[in-house]
């Protein structure tokens, strides 16, 4: 190559520099458009969000409709325009690259010069050795490495003659047996316990076998005995030991009554009015959901139960008031229904209020709020259930629009995912995998729980307004608001089978005995097999309408219908 | 960097906004498919690039023209056919179809992998010299050489035999394809990457002003064969264009250690030990071989692990037996799509079986190499001049100018 003249090196050195500062400015630039297209999602704009929200809430107005139209375009603009400028910056930084790689290899050229003469000249046998060495020493490091790496990463083959499965199955059962919150799902319902909403955990399962099939609430067959409730309340029955927990409530009066659960005698009534920040008038509510339509919870040492105006009660087994609250009453057009639950000493209570939606966990012994995680999006009518996921304890919620997840101890969000809208009144369904939600005119969903979450599949042939689904592992069972009752492949999401059963199901179906309990509004218990295909067992009728969940304990079903609670039982 | 921007063309995936005023929405443009013509023209391109690299490494000796021509391959290989098909990549090809009957291996892909090859035979890794787009751009770039350590050279460039054997065996069990997938240059040709490809391939062009060639040195696993092959070339460019005059002006200036100096210096060593070690490390070769086999028969399960069925099978054996849940989106797609399980973990044992076999080979390919590496370390061959390493050489052409036969000539011809 030519040699250059100092005078066009220092030309060419002050082009190389210019080009590498400009490339240096382009790559800055470009690393800071790409950090913001990262963090700004034109689809998922807060700004847009809110604003929708507003004209969602007054949808004839044309000014909201233009801020929400101009709002968008220039989100979308600034994204596109970005990305723009990411697209235009590579090409610029190729041609300041190019330009300072070519004045640096001119330069570089023009540097060069005749070698020296190098010092004395090495003994290539010598020199040939010290390579084989080196060689060996490399091969033996690698050889190291290989067995160590053979010994860490080695993963054992699966088994298909079944006997690692077996040992498996056998382990799990173990690890069942030692407690109850291990690192897997070992949920396993009590056959005396009822404590919340739903059962165990809120999931629709009851433990125990041998409950009846045959009963008749008009000729007293298999009614073991009925007691009235003093006052109304679309709240559900819960249980513990041998007394039965329900709520009832008009106007400002609201009340937590204990019975006896062998034979129907109200043990204790105590009243859950006249706290502090009550409201002087009951909140409005829609006729079917009333003041009372939150289920009360119990975990053997309290029973904690909510009402639609706000007042928290937590009362201890014998009716003594432990403490109370009011906190705040949650409006909402139907008005509240949300059970309470409880977890290792707190009680978890999901606030959906037009104005705040949040979950909060106080301590059952002192009242003292010990977490309140706000949540986003609008109110819903479900209840928080209790699954383990991923070796953590989980409240799980179904909102609007979100599926959230949160530490059961201490109320902070794990994950979360968009699934519904509408009214968001059944709760969720769980198995050991999946979480299933669903709500009418939306969909029905099963979602992959933990971080990162998502959908695996869904459905919109059978939705239910009210009523909660259920799953096993194996099957998920939907009750409709119109009579129709589907069974999903709870894995795949197809569907097995479905039934028109005629009358509304606003009660959530319960799994005992691998057997499906439907409760229609009527008060007809249709009873089928929690299986893949239908087969109806017995539809034995109660004689009282009823929307309330049964409960299920040691043989015995307990049914609240509009005015009684209804002991059935074939003892 | 440069590819970052594509990254996200990739996201263009707005649902469409539903529009009141009647808009109406254009036709959908769909791209004309890549005619068979191109493939025509990438061959012609490729034989005659490699023509043009022989003659200018070999008869021209001109490493200016050597540069040009790597700049058009980059050009052309690189950033206008986005570095695809490539004969780095095309090893794979060959051991998919060499090892399962369903795939018929693309006549382009074979001739890439192929022609190379032969004019490796014929006039050494000419191939490396200006035509490979992923040597040229390392090229390019590489104008402040300096050398590594000989210790540490000797370490390194094991490497590419261990990642020639992993993809070979990963492509040959129909797992992925390793060397496209880490390439990390094709990112910067097509604009289009994972990001840390992009930040592996910018940072190996930084590392590359200095140590030249760091990937074809140290990882590319095509330069193993092209290696082996050029060792048995016909003819091979040569540091001086007449007779070596041992001035040792050259000695040092190879930037890849590529230069083998005189053997005139009267060997330190007894020929009767020398003469033993050569029989030791021969006798050696299938105890390496056997050894070789035995350690990769065990690390199988671990490549196994390269194999998305395999992958998931894990997954979901963990799920079932130890309740880690399985969250990846294969898993949910296999849980979708209706597989029995047993299915599955059959496909897994199947692949297992199959990995252990290529694994087997693998380590007797390795170890069979380092056996030949001792015995070619412990030869001689008697060299009147400076040569440059048949093997090693990457016909580049930077020696030339550091050659006083060639300038003398010059001088005498400019006097004449």
């Amino acid at each position: 190559m030519k040699k250059l003249e100092e005078k066009d090196i220092k030309i060419l050195r002050g082009i190389s520099t210019g080009a590498g500062i400009f490339s240096l400015i382009v790559a800055l630039t470009m690393l800071l458009s790409i950090i913001q297209l990262k963090s700004f999602d034109p689809l998922d704009n807060p700004a847009i969000s809110s604003i929708k929200e507003e004209f969602d809430k007054d949808p004839e107005n044309p000014v909201k409709a233009e801020q929400v139209r101009a709002l968008d375009l220039m989100s979308r603009k600034a994204y596109f325009s970005s990305r723009r400028q990411v697209e235009t910056g590579s090409y610029l930084l190729l041609a300041g690259a190019a330009i300072f790689i070519l004045c640096q290899r001119l330069i570089a050229g023009s540097e060069k010069s005749i070698p020296s003469l190098p010092g004395e000249r090495q003994d290539q046998v010598s020199g040939k050795i010290r390579y084989t060495k080196y060689l060996a020493g490399t091969v033996a490091v690698l050889t190291v490495a290989a067995i160590i790496s053979s010994f860490m990463l080695r993963s054992s083959l699966p088994d298909l003659s079944g006997r690692n499965t077996a040992k498996a199955s056998k382990e799990k059962e173990k690890k069942e047996d030692s407690g109850r919150r291990s690192a897997a799902d070992d949920f396993k319902p009590d056959d005396t316990n009822y404590p919340f909403f739903r059962g165990q955990d809120g999931r629709s399962i009851a433990g125990g076998k041998g409950y009846p099939v045959e009963w008749n609430g008009e000729d007293g067959t298999n009614i073991k005995w009925k007691t009235k409730v003093p006052k109304n309340g679309k709240s559900s029955p819960v249980i513990w030991k041998d007394k039965i927990f329900v709520t009832g409530a008009e106007g400002s009066d609201c009340e937590v009554y204990c019975l006896n659960k062998n034979t129907g005698e109200i043990l204790w009534s105590v009243s859950a009015s006249g706290i502090p920040g009550e409201p002087a008038a009951p909140p409005e509510t829609d006729f079917e959901t009333g003041i009372a339509a939150s289920t009360a919870a119990t975990d053997g040492k309290s029973v904690c139960a909510i009402f639609a105006n706000g007042n928290l009660v937590c009362l201890d087994m014998d009716g003594n008031r432990k403490w109370a609250k009011n906190i705040g009453t949650p409006a909402n057009v139907y008005g509240y229904s949300c059970s309470v639950i409880m977890y290792d000493g707190s009680l978890i209570v999901q606030f959906d209020s037009n104005d705040k939606v949040s979950m909060m966990g106080f301590d059952t012994s002192s009242g003292e709020l010990k977490w309140e995680t706000l949540r986003r999006g609008r109110a819903s009518w479900a209840s928080p259930v209790i699954g383990t996921y991923n070796g953590e304890a989980q409240v799980i919620i179904n909102g609007n629009p979100e599926v959230t997840a949160f530490n059961a101890v201490t109320g902070k969000e794990l994950w979360s995912i968009e699934v519904l809208t509408g009214d968001v009144a059944p709760s969720l369904a769980l198995n050991s995998k999946m979480v299933y939600a669903v709500t009418d005119y939306a969909r029905l969903a099963a979602i992959k729980p933990g971080p990162g979450p998502s959908i695996v599949w869904q459905d919109n042939m059978f939705t239910s307004d009210v009523s909660s689904p259920v799953a096993t592992e194996d099957y998920l069972f939907v009750a409709t608001g119109n009579g129709d009752v589907a069974c999903y492949d709870a894995v795949a999401g197809d569907t097995l089978w479905t039934h028109y059963f005629m009358d509304q199901f606003y009660a959530s179906p319960i799994v005992a005995d691998e057997k499906v309990y439907l409760l229609d509004r009527s008060g007809v218990m249709h009873i089928v097999k929690a299986g893949p295909e239908f087969e109806i067992v017995a539809e034995p009728p109660l004689g009282e309408p009823s929307d309330c969940t049964p409960a299920f304990s040691e043989k015995n079903i307990y049914v609240r219908s509009r005015n009684n609670i209804f002991c059935i039982s074939t003892n | 960097m440069l590819a970052w921007h594509a990254v996200l063309f990739a996201q263009d995936r707005f649902p469409r906004p539903e529009f009141e005023s009647g808009y109406v929405y254009p036709d959908h443009q769909l791209p004309v498919q890549r005619g068979p013509v191109w493939e025509y023209i990438d061959l012609a391109v490729l034989i005659g690039a490699l023509s043009l690299a022989s003659w200018l490494a070999l008869k021209k000796r001109s490493r200016q023209g050597l540069v040009w021509l790597s700049v058009f391959s980059l050009a052309y290989f690189g950033f206008f056919r986005e570095g695809c098909v490539c004969s780095v990549g095309s090893v794979q090809n060959v051991a998919l179809a060499l090892f399962n009957e369903g795939y018929a291996i693309p006549l382009t892909a074979l001739l890439f992998f192929i022609i190379p090859l032969v004019f490796a035979l014929a006039f050494g890794r000419v191939f490396c010299a200006g035509v490979c787009p992923l040597g040229s751009i390392q090229e390019l770039v590489g104008f402040r050489p300096v050398k590594l350590p000989k210790a540490v050279e000797s370490v390194m460039i094991s490497i590419p035999f261990v990642y020639l054997g992993i993809s070979v065996l990963s492509a040959a069990t129909e797992s992925q394809f390793l060397i496209c997938r880490y390439d990390p240059f094709v990112g910067i040709f097509r604009l289009d990457a994972p990001y840390t490809m992009v930040i592996f391939g910018a940072l190996l062009l930084l590392a590359g002003i200095f140590i030249n060639r760091p990937y074809c040195r140290y990882l590319c696993p095509y330069g193993v064969l092209l290696n082996i092959f050029s060792r048995f070339s016909q003819k091979h460019l040569t540091i001086t264009p007449a007779e070596c005059i041992n001035c040792r002006l050259c000695e040092d200036v190879c930037p890849y250690d590529a230069i083998l100096p005189s053997d005139i210096v009267k060997p330190v060593e007894d020929p009767q030990k020398e003469r033993r070690r050569f029989l030791t490390y021969i006798l050696l070769i299938p105890l390496f071989a056997v050894a070789g086999a035995v350690l990769f028969s065990n690390l199988s399960p671990v490549f196994a692990g390269l194999n998305s069925n395999v992958r998931l099978a894990r997954e979901i054996r963990a799920e079932k037996e130890d309740g880690i849940i399985a969250l990846s989106k294969a898993a949910i797609a296999f849980k979708e799509a209706g597989k029995t399980e047993n299915e599955l973990f059959q496909d897994e044992i199947n692949m297992h079986q199959r990995f252990r076999k290529g694994s087997l080979w693998l380590g007797i390919f390795l170890g069979i190499s380092f056996g030949l590496s001792l015995v070619a370390l412990s030869t001689r061959t008697r060299r009147t001049g400076y040569l440059p390493h048949r093997g090693k050489c990457y016909s580049c052409g930077r020696c030339f100018q550091y050659c006083p036969v060639q300038l003398n000539n010059k001088v005498s011809n400019e006097k004449a």
